[in-house]
């Protein structure tokens, strides 16, 4: 690029433009920024009036989100001394902890069911796209349709069948039940992008590769999965991103032992009311994962997004 | 509009997907329209037209 | 010789594994690959599918698994589709729809345009804007109950303080009149960024030469607006209206976590309203009907989409 161009806007333009941008961005940010900081107030300063901005931030929220708590007399305080930060925390309200809350389950079920589903559906996804990328593979137009037009369906129309279908089989309300919708639902996201990625990859290196000695399928291993890394990661991460998101499936057909966090986030009670700094911390403790990998695949978002038909 | 209309006597895929989507389109807003309940009564008869003619006309030959 | 996982593995297989392995022709191969994908998706969507089909056309209701399930032919459809109820729920998801995709196309368009000035840290302010659409729809929507609260919440005080309205005199989802502008709200702040996305794309596709070309012709920026920039975006612009239509007419996770479908069921949209009928008054053979009338739609919307797919993915 050199010099001056008579399509590049004027300085005037830019700083206008910046400005705009960046006033857009402030006002994006603020519900986010509200909900972290939320998460950090007393119980009476969440609900102050008017909301407050400045505060002391205190850890009380959290320590709601992940225990249970009884109500204790005085008496029986004095008797039984908080000993840790948090029991100080919640017998300063006159309470004592009566055992772990269920939100770490839920947040490790998301962790499995999200982690599960993505190796899967990615797996599978790598090896159907390469087929479909480098194969002439009969009615390809119409089975790639078929693939994303799944993923495209109404999920509360497809809940029926599958919830009658995982009462039958005995999958309702367990990981590999969610693992194997989950993968399912992501396949054709994984597919796509996945054939976008491996479509960029030079033929050249494996017939090289074939040339050289090796079999098909070392050409596969050895030369086309190290050169689509990167978009197997970003592949990933955008599975993980949807199964970890996902509400309308977990809320129909997980309750107990295989119920992800959000379903669950929204049932936080407090006592006396809703419990806002601890619904406030449970959303940025799941939320906050997500944005940092937003930020870290901000190069691939676009492809993400358009199922790989728009690469910038 | 005459290549479009030659098109469509000669089968191509290209005016025939015009026409599919736009039967697709009219369903979709006889869906969801406020005005009258005999269209959206009928609704779902166009939707159904309009995406079996598209799933067929899509095999038509460029 | 190297000495990776897979090195080792393949050393370790037994030789007239390996020799099959090796002899299998460019289909066996593609076909070994393409067949579990398929097969996954045939047990999780299409048979599922075809069960829903099939479960439509009877009385079938799940909470009683043993009664008998009678054949009832098109009754179901006929129900639905002369329902008012039916009719008013497509309502209050077409209001949705089409305010949603005016606002989020006007506004994405103008900051992509906007963004395109590449001044200077544009692409830290693109990744924060983008930021909301990544969230999770049920927890980002259950949270904005809080911020809409009359009084404490942060969205009737900023509205308050910009009008001089009383903080506590309107509740955005408990008023029939504000619940529908409510969801169209939150949905834009989510989305907004999607269509930008796709509109900064065409904008980035537009060959600058054409822009030097319409400036040697003395063309007025406006005109070049209209003539170039325009029709340039449109593709990319229908790809982004056609996907966040499709997203919007099935809105499920983002509304139910905010207003439930109430106040009334003036937020009550398709999905919502399939869901009460399907799982909560246990009429599987109606909702399956209902179920497959937004399948159809949703198929016919998704070709339509393919199809600007395509005509993108050609530039």
């Amino acid at each position: 690029m050199s010099g001056y161009s008579i399509t590049e806007p004027s300085r005037r333009t830019k700083w206008l433009a910046g400005v705009l941008v960046a006033a857009y961005a402030v006002i994006t940010l603020i519900p986010l920024l509200w909900i972290i900081a939320t998460g950090f107030k007393s119980n009476t300063d969440a609900i102050a009036y008017p909301p407050k901005v400045v505060f002391t931030p205190t850890l009380e929220g959290y320590v709601n989100l992940f225990t249970v708590q009884n109500r204790a007399t005085p008496a029986q305080l004095a008797e039984n001394p908080p000993e840790t930060w948090y029991d100080r925390i919640v017998a300063d309200r006159g309470m004592v902890i009566s055992g772990p809350s269920r939100f770490g389950e839920r947040f490790i079920n998301s962790v499995i069911i999200g982690f599960g589903s993505t190796f899967l559906s990615v797996l599978l996804g790598t090896l159907a796209a390469y087929a479909f990328s480098r194969y002439r593979v009969p009615l390809k137009d119409d089975l790639l349709f078929f693939i994303l037009s799944t993923r495209m369906m109404p999920p509360i129309a497809v809940a029926i069948p599958i919830f009658l279908m995982f009462r039958w089989a005995g999958l309702s309300d367990t990981h590999a039940g969610m693992i194997l919708l989950y993968t399912a639902v992501n396949l054709s996201l994984a597919v796509w992008l996945l054939k976008g990625f491996i479509d960029e990859i030079p033929r050249e290196y494996e017939e090289a590769a074939l040339i050289d000695g090796y079999t098909r399928f070392q050409a596969f291993v050895k030369i086309v999965l190290p050169q689509a890394a990167t978009g197997i990661a970003s592949t990933a991460i955008f599975c993980l991103i949807f199964a970890w998101n996902e509400y309308a499936f977990a809320v129909l057909l997980t309750s107990g032992t295989a119920q992800t966090a959000p379903p669950f986030i929204p049932t936080i009670i407090g006592v006396g009311g809703r419990d806002w700094p601890a619904v406030a911390a449970g959303a940025t403790l799941f939320l906050v994962p997500v944005m940092v990998f937003t930020i870290l695949l901000r190069r691939h978002l676009l492809r993400g997004i358009t199922f790989g038909a728009v690469r910038k | 509009m005459i290549a479009f209309l030659s098109g469509l006597v000669r089968l191509r895929r290209g005016p025939w997907e015009a026409v599919a989507s736009v039967v697709i389109g009219a369903g979709v807003v006889m869906l969801m329209q406020p005005w009258a309940f005999w269209a959206f009564s009928w609704s779902f008869a166009v939707t159904l037209t309009g995406t079996v003619l598209f799933v067929i006309v899509s095999h038509f030959p460029e | 010789m190297s000495d990776t996982a897979i090195d080792r593995i393949a050393r370790r297989t037994p030789p007239h594994i390996a020799r099959r392995v090796r002899g299998l022709s460019d289909r066996a191969i593609a076909w070994i690959f393409i067949t579990p994908t398929i097969l996954l998706l045939l047990a999780v969507n299409i048979f599922p599918l075809i069960w829903t089909v099939w479960l439509s056309f009877t009385n079938y209701r799940a909470n009683r698994p043993g009664a008998e399930v009678q054949w009832v032919g098109l009754q179901n459809y006929q129900r639905i589709l002369g329902n008012p109820e039916t009719w008013q729920s497509m309502q209050a998801t077409a209001h949705f729809l089409l305010w949603t995709l005016a606002l989020q196309v006007a506004i994405g368009f103008a900051l992509a345009w906007l963004i395109n000035a590449r001044f200077r840290g544009s692409d830290l302010w693109t990744t924060i804007i983008v930021l909301p659409m990544m969230l999770s729809p049920a927890v980002v929507g259950n949270f904005w109950t809080f911020l809409y609260q009359p009084q404490i919440g942060i969205f009737n005080s900023v509205v308050a303080f910009l009008t001089g309205a009383d903080p506590a005199g309107f509740s955005m989802i408990g008023d029939v009149r504000l619940a529908p502008w409510a969801i169209v709200i939150v949905d834009t702040w989510m989305w907004t960024p999607f269509v930008m996305l796709i509109c900064l794309a065409g904008l980035r596709s537009i060959p600058p030469s054409i822009y030097e070309a319409a400036e040697c012709d003395r063309a007025s920026k406006w005109r070049q607006f209209w003539t170039i920039t325009l029709p340039m975006v449109l593709p990319f612009l229908m790809l982004a209206v056609l996907f966040r239509g499709i997203e919007n007419f099935k809105m499920f996770d983002l509304v139910v976590q905010l207003t439930g479908g109430g106040p009334g069921s003036t937020t009550e949209l398709t999905s919502i309203n399939l869901k009460r009928e399907a799982f909560e008054k246990w009429r599987t053979g109606f909702a399956s009907a209902y179920a497959v009338i937004l399948f159809v739609t949703v198929f016919g919307l998704a070709s339509i989409y393919v199809k600007a797919l395509n005509r993108v993915k050609a530039r």
